[in-house]
């Protein structure tokens, strides 16, 4: 199924991604942030906070922000 | 019902922007690509100097060409970066009202608040407060300029300002190690920030500026953490922490390691603004040690190097005098002996 992915880390794409059906919120994070900590970012699935076993529907629109992000000087 | 107009309105301001900052996005790729055109000719005329330089072996002629070309491809590479930046914008379609809608509404959730300010064209919202290894800075303010967002390639449409300011007490226009004068630096989240803006997802600039703001990167930061409640050397002006300042015995004033030393004479901790210098052994003094001074030649010396009020080379040159003179008067004294014993023995002769 077709999802809007919208990733916050790094270049800030956001662009669609084909997924299983049936894909949790957690497995997609394993998938496209592989290493990383879910804890360590701020998801949102249709703009909305949701549980990590929450499964993901067809169009649904997903975004990943880290809650750190470096600056500089 | 007044916050829903309000936020349509505003939602609607946004899209009429942001359909100009797709106009500036196709200009400026016009722009790019016209000096592109320009470096790309630049390029051709040096390679024809190139070839009659090496025709005539002229060496030192193709030598500025070698150099000529290497400008230009740093140019050209920078010009073909900016131009591919702008050239896949296109893909980017401006949002839907509806979207922008949901967009601000998130923006509410999110953040508890949001302002809008029609006097500066602003919308903003405020962090928590901010504390980072133990300094707290406050909350900040992250204001959005509407109109601005259309000027996104050439200035910075938002600005950071802090609401309770615990600014570095080195500089007062830097309140978080990574704002100066209201600008974030914004370092590893500027792609992501430029991408949001464009494609007006408002609360997700937001929602990276917070996260750029609550992470300290100790390696670049405008002041670092640790000199925060620090102080400038009065010399060099170095920011320093409290823990590595030394304080003047004579001016008072907070100095940096580098610009301190220390009296060779009355060890007293001195700056190197005040320090004067022995003019035998050339070691600091401060200057009350360095009223003391050789009363033949008034040379400036420490404790170690004058002796009886005189410096060495005065006290080389009185004994020196000293000795002449118990010289003399010894050969004064032989001479008198031997002028009595000559009496003496014309006495006893005469007495013979």
């Amino acid at each position: 199924m077709r999802l809007l992915f919208i990733d916050n880390d790094g270049a800030g794409f956001a662009d669609y991604v084909h997924v299983d059906d049936g894909m949790t919120v957690e497995q997609f994070f394993n998938e496209k942030m592989p290493g990383r900590k879910a804890e360590d970012f701020l998801i949102r699935v249709n703009r909305q906070p949701v549980a990590r076993d929450h499964v993901l529907q067809k169009g649904d629109r997903i975004t990943v922000t880290p809650t750190k992000i470096e600056g500089a000087a | 019902m007044e916050d829903i107009k309000n936020t349509i309105r505003i939602a609607d301001r946004i899209r009429d922007v942001l359909l100009r900052l797709k106009h500036s996005r196709y200009l400026e790729l016009a722009r790019q690509l016209s000096n592109l055109g320009r470096e790309l000719q630049d390029l051709t005329a040096v390679s024809k100097k190139m070839t009659v330089a090496l025709a005539h072996d002229w060496l030192s002629a193709a030598n500025d060409c070698c150099q000529r070309v290497d400008r230009l491809l740093s140019d050209i590479r920078y010009s073909l970066s900016r131009i591919q930046q702008f050239a896949e914008a296109p893909r980017k379609s401006v949002p839907t009202l509806a979207a922008l809608v949901e967009d601000l509404d998130q923006v509410q959730e999110e953040f508890g608040n949001f302002e809008l300010d029609n006097e500066r064209d602003a919308i903003s919202v405020s962090t928590e407060p901010i504390s980072l290894e133990d300094v707290d800075l406050g909350p900040f303010r992250i204001q959005l300029e509407i109109g601005k967002l259309a000027e996104l390639y050439y200035a910075s449409p938002y600005r950071v300002i802090a609401l309770e300011p615990n600014p570095a007490s080195t500089d007062q226009s830097v309140t978080h190690p990574h704002v100066n004068g209201e600008r974030l630096c914004e370092g590893d989240g500027s792609a992501a920030i430029q991408a949001a803006l464009e494609e007006g997802r408002l609360c997700d600039f937001f929602t990276i500026v917070r996260s750029i703001l609550n992470t300290y990167c100790p390696d670049s930061p405008y002041v670092p953490l640790a000199d925060w409640d620090g102080e400038t050397c009065h010399e060099c002006g170095y920011s320093m922490s409290s823990d590595n300042s030394y304080c003047c015995s004579f001016c008072e004033n907070s100095v940096c390691e580098e610009c301190s030393t220390y009296c060779r004479s009355c060890e007293e901790i001195i700056c190197l603004g005040c320090a004067a210098k022995c003019e035998v052994c050339e070691e600091p003094v401060c200057p009350k040690c360095a009223r003391v001074k050789c009363t033949e030649c008034e040379t400036v010396c420490c404790e170690s190097c004058i002796d009886e009020g005189l410096c060495p080379d005065c006290k080389e040159e009185r004994k020196a005098e000293d000795e002449q003179q118990r010289e003399q008067v010894a050969g004064t004294s032989e001479s008198r002996v031997s002028s009595d014993s000559q009496a003496d023995s014309k006495d006893v002769r005469l007495a013979g």
